[in-house]
């Protein structure tokens, strides 16, 4: 096949502006499927590359609303298998006049970073944060996208609470690209002891628990111990490993992973169509040609290989530019300018080639027929035919 | 001018081709009614629950019910307050409510979400226009009864009419369905205020106080009193302010939609454009003769753009077509307002259809304008001589 390459590509750059239409609109509609995959497939992914970490998640029963005590956190601390705990109390409060949150937890200073071991942070500047009671540390990402600099006063006022936050900025963290760069952690005694002053019945909430378990082999007996040890009191509690967590919060959104698969497959279907008429088309004004290679000898076989490498190769070339170009748009661009709390978005590879495989299929697909008829034509009546 | 017979004909002589663009059009139209359906079907939902005379009066810094608190004895005093309309027994159209959320099962699943659990009195429900119980009788006060909506009892295990379901540790029975023509409500559970009240170990605080005002100038009088009171120290605002920054905070659902609209939008113009190309390709003789007939060069840009808009329109009823054939999808997200789960149906209303009409015409237009433009710069001579 390798020796009618020359030929196969002659073939698609004959009508430069038709192959490029078709490979353009291929590239589009696979950028979108591909972007819209990766809404699930890069959640995913990061929550699989953090398994390493051992994380598990202490909810109340009744789930996030729930009031988990504070004191929990040191009952946890006490389990064995466990190598440290935090609490994480969503604290919701809205930063100036901005509509929109962003996540701030109330935590424990000595163990978060212990917890979320990949997340760095210089240790003089934790601390910093160690010794100020009303300071804060911020994600990279948000401290560049808010203007954010060590010393900056950072107000909160109360939504979840009725209490507002006056937060130093202490210190700033980084990581890899699993690391949530979009967060505010502050002195989870801070909240509280704002609330006992005027809000006794409310304080004392530490929202969720995160803790690092020191091997995957204990994650199970260290869950199944949590459970139980709690399960007769006031605030029963439900453990789930990270990896639950995140997906908990997808299933909030209901039904998204049948919408994305209804829209894409919607979109393959139209995508088959506008490609075969393209290559239906392209055909048929080759009519005369194409009988005229079978006259000087060439086989059905080599006719349809040819041509079906035609349609893959004009796929292809959507997908490489709407998969791949898409992974290296979103790789260049940061998304959370645009919209907060998609800083960590990006396409994963597994999804960008899934896309390029895609583009090749819809290329073999859509050439089918018109391949099929043109290596069947009887040599005759294809000289005959004037088109 | 081209007769408008001509489009018609060509486009039916090239039977395959037009059909497999139309249906490619009609495909993206429909991807895009989807997605358009999709969020303008929440918006509704949000919108129908907002009575216009409404007011909502909760704690400040709060954005919605269930993290808001009102003491009883403010509530008492903004009851008292004049302006505010009565029903026939002459008492007012006012109620404080308890709002908590529930944790439940969606049907079918094991994750939980969380739901609002509505503790009402019985004005409440004269609050609401257009509830009323479609199956089964209203909860009994003092006791730990339901009614929920049917939209619920459908989505939600334990919700079904007879089933029992948990709340907080307590267990209820629903023994009613109601429907309320779509709005917010219909993505609640209702029961005795005081029975949850004691249940969730609330006393003296309800979550927030709901009246309607008796016009619209008493509306404003009323808002402008409680927020200055510092006495009362709360926040008020209309319903239909609540609501829409509700709708707001779902911002993600109508971006991805819009990036759904616009990137099929502009491949399918590609795909138009190549089809045109490809029909005036092949007719060049064709348009030589018209133009040697003495058509001008306008009408005949016309005329194709004119054929690319019958292609596209076609597609576009298709689309539409395909969109209503799908019927009354209900689905449910969380509403980022409030973190609750909202039920809602998808909305193929005639704007929504309009604007997946209005997108296939941009298409039709756009795509079918260059090719049109070749087809006007042809040379008679050439265009005439062409095979």
């Amino acid at each position: 096949m390798m020796k009618y390459l020359p030929l196969i590509l002659h073939n698609i750059s004959r009508n430069k502006i038709r192959s490029l239409l078709t490979s353009l609109s291929i590239a589009m509609s696979l950028f979108l499927v591909v972007t819209l995959s990766s809404l699930l497939s890069s959640q995913d992914e990061i929550t699989e590359r953090t398994k390493v970490h051992n994380r598990v998640a202490v909810l109340h029963e009744a789930g996030l609303a729930g009031r988990l005590p504070i004191a929990y956190v040191d009952r946890i601390r006490k389990i064995p298998g466990v190598a440290c705990a935090s609490p994480m109390s969503w604290f919701g409060g809205n930063y100036r006049e901005e509509k929109t949150q962003f996540p701030q937890f109330g935590a424990d200073a000595r163990t978060i970073f212990d917890v979320y071991e990949e997340y760095q942070i210089p240790a003089e500047q934790l601390a910093d944060w160690q010794r100020d009671k009303t300071g804060c540390v911020v994600g990279s990402l948000i401290a560049r996208n808010k203007g954010w600099k060590i010393g900056d006063k950072i107000p909160l006022k109360g939504n979840i609470y009725p209490v507002d936050l006056e937060l130093t900025v202490r210190g700033i963290y980084d990581g890899d690209s699993t690391v949530d760069k979009e967060w505010l952690l502050f002195h989870f005694e801070y909240m509280d002891e704002a609330l006992k002053e005027h809000y006794e019945r409310i304080a004392g909430n530490a929202g969720i628990i995160m803790l690092r378990v020191e091997s995957q082999q204990k994650v199970p007996t260290v869950m199944q111990t949590i459970e139980s040890a709690f399960a007769s009191s006031d605030a029963p509690v439900k453990p789930m490993t990270e990896k639950q967590f995140a997906q908990s919060f997808t299933e909030m959104m209901g039904n998204v992973r049948g919408f994305i698969r209804y829209t894409s497959i919607a979109v393959v279907v139209a995508l088959l169509c506008v490609a075969a008429n393209t290559m239906a088309m392209s055909l048929r004004e080759r009519t005369r040609e194409i009988a005229l290679l079978k006259a000087i000898g060439f086989s059905q076989s080599s006719v349809l290989g040819m041509f079906l490498s035609e349609s893959v190769l004009i796929g292809l070339l959507g997908g490489v530019v709407g998969a791949l170009g898409g992974k290296l748009l979103f790789a260049a661009v940061d998304l959370s300018k645009i919209l907060p709390g998609l800083g960590m978005f990006y396409i994963p590879w597994t999804t960008a080639l899934y896309g390029l495989a895609l583009a090749a299929g819809i290329g073999l697909f859509s050439g089918l027929a018109p391949a099929w008829r043109a290596a069947n034509l009887s040599v005759l009546e294809g000289l005959r035919k004037v088109v | 001018m081209v007769p408008f017979k001509y489009n018609l004909r060509s486009l039916r002589a090239r039977k395959v081709g037009s059909l497999m663009t139309i249906f490619g059009v009609g495909m993206v139209v429909w991807a895009s009614i989807f997605a358009f359906g999709l969020s303008a079907g929440l918006d509704k939902t949000l919108e129908i629950a907002a009575g216009p005379l409404d007011v909502i009066v909760m704690r400040k810094g709060s954005t919605s019910e269930a993290v808001s608190a009102v003491s009883d004895e403010v509530a008492r005093d903004i009851i008292a307050l004049p302006g505010i309309a009565t029903n026939r027994d002459g008492r007012p159209l006012a109620a404080t409510e308890l709002v908590i959320f529930g944790y439940l099962p969606r049907r079918g699943q094991t994750q939980k979400v969380n739901v609002a659990v509505r503790g009402v009195l019985p004005v409440s429900r004269e609050l609401r226009d257009g509830m009323q119980i479609v199956e089964g009788r209203d909860f009994r006060p003092g006791v730990r009864e339901a009614i929920v909506s049917r939209a619920m009892s459908e989505r939600f295990q334990g919700l079904g009419l007879g089933e029992e379901f948990e709340v907080r540790g307590g267990m209820f029975r629903v023994v009613g369905l109601f429907e309320a023509g779509g709005g917010a409500v219909e993505s609640e559970i209702w029961t005795d205020q005081s029975v949850l009240a004691q249940l969730t170990n609330r006393t003296g605080a309800m979550s927030c106080v709901q009246f309607r005002a008796a016009s619209k100038t008493d509306q404003e009088r009323l808002i402008n009193r409680i927020k200055a009171d510092e006495q009362i120290d709360l926040n008020a605002m209309t319903e239909e302010q609540y609501y829409a920054e509700q709708a707001q905070q779902s911002m993600l659902i109508k971006i991805v939609g819009g990036m759904v609209a616009f990137f099929l939008t502009i491949g399918a113009m590609f795909a138009v454009a190549n089809t045109m190309y490809g029909a005036i390709a092949s007719r060049a003789r064709e348009i030589g003769t018209l133009r040697a007939l003495g058509f001008g060069r306008f009408s005949i840009l016309l005329a194709f753009l004119l054929e690319s808009l019958i292609l596209c329109t076609l597609g576009a009823v298709l689309g539409c077509l395909g969109a209503l054939a799908l019927g009354d999808i209900r689905t449910g997200t969380m509403n980022a307002g409030t973190f609750t789960e909202v039920v809602f149906a998808f909305n193929f209303g005639p704007s929504v259809l309009l604007s997946g009409a209005l997108l296939a015409v941009a298409m039709g237009l756009i795509g079918g304008l260059m090719p049109a433009i070749r087809a006007v710069r042809m040379r008679v001579v050439n265009a005439l001589r062409e095979v």
